[in-house]
């Protein structure tokens, strides 16, 4: 090929190209623009008896766009010196040059097209040098292409099939320069076909069929074109290796429905996306065995790069979008025709992953100003099933491109009714469909890895002080209280909850395990979350009993002193053993996680577990003494008993976890202290523990002695409590009110009325809370009492959230010296532990998709993200002042 | 005719089922698949299969040579899905048919059953062309976590897709992995769906993969001694008569997509063991074209862009 025809078939702006070089002193020389190919090296054009008529090298031309100059001619090597960068740079080590050599495209679809190319070059490169009789069989006198005519077409056949990969290139070439050559072709096939003349169109097909394996992306601009593509198609449906003829045309002329909710004006639009169509057709239905990845990432690219094209018209014709809103919005545009606006926006939106991710971004962007969002809250809210799905799918496009912009959203007033209605998805029975998408979206806002400051925070706040109950309800209602339990089983009504969807919640609260750890500290410890979630293990889905257990080893991965304490005081394993001694001997998944969660504890060596698990479940667990692991759980007790005192050991732990137990406010610190003291009385069992638990105490103490006067063992002055300490009460009277079950909803919504609540409150912590005595209650009390300042504006506050970040920067001091200890603590738990960090990462890698690769990568630098996740508790406590001030 | 007889019919034609009706064949299986343990123990005769990777016309070739299930005793050595055409529908059938006949076929993870994996080599971007999103490939990667690690045949045949761990000296150390997790970086889990026997190892080796190991034949010959075990067969390796044994037939792998990928060339082969566990493999070729069907993934037949 002459520079002339290089240049002309180039002008296309895949291939522009600027050409950069490394100078010596470290600096990139730009080496001009021109347009670049993959072609053969005019090095050795005299026709050689054993290797066939030309060079088989292939290289890299840059032809200059101005003067049609060679900027650079580079020979393709077989050695792996080509990197690719950013989706526009291709660069390499150039032998030739000894320097650094760098290709900068101008299209992201012309530089993976290149390096497409190149990668196949080298794969031929290196096939060749193993076999490189092979491809030399060729004619040599394959110079031009017959006529095409009738009498040719076997000719046509024979040069196409037994042509080497070398002489493919130089038959491209012959095709592409007649410019006749399709149009006759296809004339042919429209005669056979009128004359039914079988043997001709069967060899048209294997023309046609072997000019795409060809796989000349400008073969395909010009087969794809309007006016061939039905007729290639056509001559396709004579498949000689299938029986019977396809009807593709048909389908395609009658079956297919082009739909249009908002007409499109625009000719080259429409016909793009018919093109787009059709070839994606082609790929998947009529070539679809025939393709290979190569040509089936030729015929991507063109669908993508159309895709880009009709993307990008459409979105900046600005009357094509004010319409399409103004019609969503209209309250005269039918239902039907607003459902399929949204559909038609989904694929708007599904397409425009074609567009470079600034320009994606930037109509994301638009999108939402123009109100998207407000469109699927609507959405959610409808009766048809299929439309409220299609809206958490535009949802989950928005997150994977910028999880922050649907975040900003739902941070403001108008949207926090969008959060309420993802959860309230997650918790309804969608029957047949599948719904899993809520728990995508709700795991994508409460992301706590992916940087991104106080929107983040507002978002996990809102959904701690008002969904959290409402999930950890559905688990309550759903589990028949202890005792009645095993009679209900498949006939109650309590198994009205589809076990899925309690999978979910059980899922997204070990996501906020690992995302939220003082949230979820705060929350579950004040709650008596864990006691809850633990209900699971009586469903007699056995799925959802491992579930539960994962939930707890979730929760011992935090080295959490307090959650671990409050398991041990709790008794909270009891359920998980009971459920491990029931499944007896059976070696299923339950048998297996409780056994790992076990050597956990082992090789954590949490110590207080240990002891906590031999000294009241040995009677029972004895049985299993056969089992390797179980063998070592008894001897890791008793090195622990021996090497004691107990003391010191708990002190080592305590001293790594000492600087953590600051995080926690101290009067928060006295409560769970005080906590610890009834419940020795309450179970006498526990005696190790409750030696245990002092010393960990007076640890605390000691080190908060600076920090505050008040540095007692147990610290029992309500009074200061009181005043000092309104924020975790605040939540604890919430979310307690929104523990009392099915009355729940309704209670909520006449709020005002605090006499109502305060009593069932009380009652409610009696029920539930084993360790529940008058200290409790009063206490619960209180906290309702104080909750009613914050509560009764729950109204305003909305306006006072996005200020959160304002008090959270009035409160940094603190904030520092809370997040430095979390930070330590979790240096230090990498370091013990890196499996069970590893296996935390797998967790979350498990759901969020291909983007939690990186997330993976960033987990080793989690610790300060993960601290700033704290900010949110300090929030509560400035906003109840923000709204005094705001009001 | 029961609904699941009915889909498992529909399936076997190469059609895959509907989304309603995944979900509902999903939650079946993971309540069987739960019981299932990490070295799932299975009974003689089993018939012992490798590598499907979605090609579902092979398979069908695969169980015309085999027999049908529940006539035959199956055991799918794992990665099921990506590659091929027809992930959906293999695994879909396979699956289906586990929740049928629960005793008749076993199935273990590969590591193709991953979400990392399939959203690189096709499972996912079959799933979204098929049924228009992605859901169906959640469910079913859900239920990938569930899938059983390895088999243990009669006591004597270790059953993994992968190979040994240097974490794992002993079938019980396998017990106490809690399986139901996306397949990890490393440790023992990682291992035993990535690792590969090779000769010129002694011991372990880093693997060229990237995840799991290489190792030699003292490893499996001493690996096979303290579990008391006869051979080891796995799948995981193209090897292009079927199967191949390693270290003086102490490992087998055996493998199962004839002309993998449409174009590697390479005939199949499933392990058929008797009662007494004799040995005998057979080997088949790829199905020949005019029994494939065309291909089943209409585009939707409305569009609006």
């Amino acid at each position: 090929m002459g520079a002339q025809e290089k240049s002309q078939a180039n002008a296309n702006s895949m291939q522009r190209v600027k050409v950069y070089r490394l100078n010596d002193d470290g600096k990139w020389d730009d080496q001009g623009t021109g347009h670049v190919t993959v072609d053969y090296l005019e090095v050795c054009l005299i026709p050689l008896p054993d290797i066939g008529w030309r060079s088989e090298e292939l290289g890299l031309f840059v032809i200059d766009e101005d003067d049609n100059e060679t900027i650079l001619l580079h020979r393709i090597s077989p050695d792996d010196i080509y990197r690719k960068q950013e989706d526009t740079i291709i660069s390499w080590r150039d032998p030739e040059y000894s320097t650094e050599l760098a290709l900068s495209f101008q299209e992201t679809t012309g530089c993976s097209y290149i390096w497409d190319n190149i990668c196949n070059v080298q794969r031929n490169l290196n096939f060749n040098s193993l076999n490189s009789e092979t491809f030399h069989s060729m004619n040599s006198e394959l110079r031009e292409l017959p006529a095409v005519e009738l009498s040719t077409l076997p000719l046509i056949l024979k040069t196409l099939t037994e042509s080497g990969i070398a002489d493919q290139m130089r038959l491209t070439e012959l095709i592409l320069n007649d410019q006749e050559f399709f149009r006759k072709l296809m004339d042919l096939f429209r005669i056979c076909e009128d004359l039914e003349n079988i043997d001709n169109l069967h060899m048209i097909f294997k023309i046609v069929k072997g000019i795409i394996l060809l796989n000349s992306p400008q073969i395909f601009e010009k087969i794809f074109g309007d006016e061939l593509i039905m007729d290639i198609i056509g001559s396709l449906e004579y498949d000689p290796e299938v029986p019977h003829v396809q009807h593709h045309r048909i389908f395609l002329k009658e079956h297919v429905v082009f739909k249009e909710a908002i007409p499109i004006k625009d000719l080259l639009v429409l016909s793009k996306i018919h093109q787009t169509y059709r070839v994606g057709y082609l790929k998947d239905v009529v070539l679809a065995r025939v393709l290979d990845e190569s040509i089936v990432a030729n015929l991507n690219s063109i669908i993508h790069g159309n895709n880009a094209i009709v993307v990008s018209l459409l979105k900046d014709d600005s009357t094509f979008i004010q319409e399409l809103f103004a019609r969503l919005r209209s309250p005269t545009t039918s239902a039907e025709s607003k459902k399929n606006l949204v559909y038609f926006l989904h694929e708007f939106c599904s397409l425009s992953k074609s567009l470079q991710m600034v320009q994606q971004l930037r109509l994301f962007r638009d999108l939402m100003n123009e109100g998207i969002f407000d469109i699927i809250t609507d959405a959610l809210q409808s009766q048809d099933k299929k439309l409220v799905l299609t809206g958490t799918d535009i949802l989950i496009l928005f997150l994977n491109q910028d999880p922050n912009l649907l975040r900003s959203f739902v941070v403001r007033q108008e949207g926090v009714s969008l959060l309420g209605l993802l959860v309230k998805g997650m918790i309804t029975d969608f029957g047949d469909d599948m719904h899993c998408q809520f728990l995508e979206i709700l795991r994508s806002l409460l992301d706590s890895y992916t940087l991104s400051g106080a929107q983040r925070d507002t978002i996990i706040e809102i959904f701690y002080e008002k969904h959290l109950g409402q999930l950890i309800e559905v688990i309550t209602a759903s589990c028949p209280p202890k005792g009645i339990a095993q009679s209900i089983g498949e006939s109650g009504g309590t198994e009205s909850t589809k076990p899925e969807i309690l999978s979910n919640i059980c899922e997204l609260l070990c996501f906020c395990v690992l995302h939220h750890p003082y949230r979820i500290k705060c929350n579950f410890l004040l709650n008596n979350v864990m006691d809850k979630v633990l209900l699971l293990t009586q469903r007699r889905e056995k799925y959802l009993v491992v579930a539960t257990v994962r939930f707890v080893r979730t929760i011992l991965s935090r080295h959490d002193e307090h959650l671990i304490n409050h398991i041990v005081k709790n008794n909270l394993l009891k359920p998980i053993v009971d459920v491990f001694v029931a499944n007896g001997n059976r070696y299923n998944l339950l048998n297996s996680a409780v056994l790992e969660l076990f050597e956990y504890i082992r090789k954590e060596n949490l110590k207080a577990l240990l002891i906590y698990i031999v000294d009241s479940f040995w009677n029972q667990l004895a049985n299993f003494e056969y089992l390797a692991s179980m063998q070592s759980f008894k001897v890791k007790y008793e090195q622990c008993l021996e090497t004691s005192g107990i003391k010191s050991n708990v002190n080592s732990v305590d001293q790594r976890k000492r600087i953590d137990e600051r995080a926690l406010e101290k009067e928060e610190e006295d409560y769970f202290n005080e906590d610890s003291d009834e419940e020795d009385t309450a179970s006498a069992s526990h005696t190790e523990r409750a030696q245990a638990q002092p010393v960990l105490s007076n640890g605390v103490a000691a080190s908060y002695a600076a920090l505050s006067p008040r540095s007692g063992l147990v610290d029992y002055d309500d009074d200061e409590d009181d005043e000092d300490y309104r924020p975790p009460p605040r939540k604890h009277a919430e979310t307690s009110e929104e523990d009392e079950g099915l009355e729940s909803l309704r209670l909520k919504r006449k709020l005002s009325s605090s006499n109502e609540k305060e009593p069932e409150l009380v009652v409610k912590k009696q029920r539930l809370g084993k360790n529940s005595k008058s200290r409790d209650s009063v206490f619960a009390a209180l906290c309702s009492t104080l909750s009613q300042l914050p509560t009764k504006k729950t109204g305003s506050s909305m306006q006072i959230i996005p200020r959160t970040a304002d008090g959270n920067k009035g409160s940094g001091e603190e904030n520092q010296q809370e997040n430095q200890p979390e930070e330590s603590v979790n240096t230090r738990n990498s370091d013990n532990s890196s499996s069970s960090d590893e296996e935390n990462h797998n967790r979350e890698n498990e759901s969020v998709a291909s983007r939690n690769c990186s997330d993976c990568l960033l987990s080793s630098s989690d610790n300060g993200q993960l601290s700033g996740e704290d900010c949110p508790l300090i929030a509560p406590k400035s906003s109840p002042e923000m709204a005094v001030n705001g009001s | 005719m029961s609904d699941l007889d009915r889909q498992i019919e529909q399936l076997k034609k190469c059609e895959p089922l509907k989304e309603s009706e995944v979900k509902a064949l999903c939650l079946k299986a993971m309540e069987i698949l739960v019981e299932e343990s990490n070295v799932q123990r299975v009974d003689a005769p089993v018939t012992i299969c490798g590598d499907i990777h979605g090609q579902f016309y092979d398979m069908k070739e695969l169980f015309k040579v085999g027999g049908d299930c529940p006539k035959t005793n199956y055991l799918f050595l794992g990665d099921f899905v990506d590659r091929g055409f027809y992930s959906v529908e293999t695994f879909l059938l396979l699956l289906a048919l586990k929740v049928r006949y629960p005793d008749r076929i076993t199935l273990i993870r590969g590591n193709h059953e991953s979400r990392q994996i399939t959203q690189v080599y096709g499972f996912y971007d079959e799933c979204l062309r098929k049924y228009g999103s992605v859901n169906v490939w959640r469910y079913c990667t859900d239920i990938f976590d569930y899938l059983s690690l390895s088999a243990l045949i009669e006591n004597k045949i270790f059953s993994v897709h992968g190979g040994l761990s240097p974490a794992i000296s002993t079938l019980d150390q396998i017990r106490t992995i809690d399986r139901k997790q996306e397949v990890p970086h490393d440790g023992a889990m990682c291992d035993l769906l990535w690792s590969d026997p090779e000769d010129i190892v002694d011991g372990w080796g880093l693997s060229p993969r990237g995840a799991g190991f290489l190792f030699g034949g003292s490893v499996v010959t001493s690996f096979n001694r303290s579990n008391n075990i006869d051979y080891i067969c796995r799948a995981h390796q193209l090897v292009m008569e079927g199967y191949k044994w390693m270290f003086n037939s102490q490992i087998v792998t055996v493998w199962s997509a004839p002309n993998y990928c449409y174009r590697c060339g390479n005939v199949a082969a499933i392990l058929e063991l008797d009662e007494n566990l004799n040995k005998q493999f057979r080997v088949f070729d790829a199905a020949p074209q005019e029994s494939r069907g065309t291909p089943a993934k209409k585009p939707a037949p409305d569009y609006f862009l």
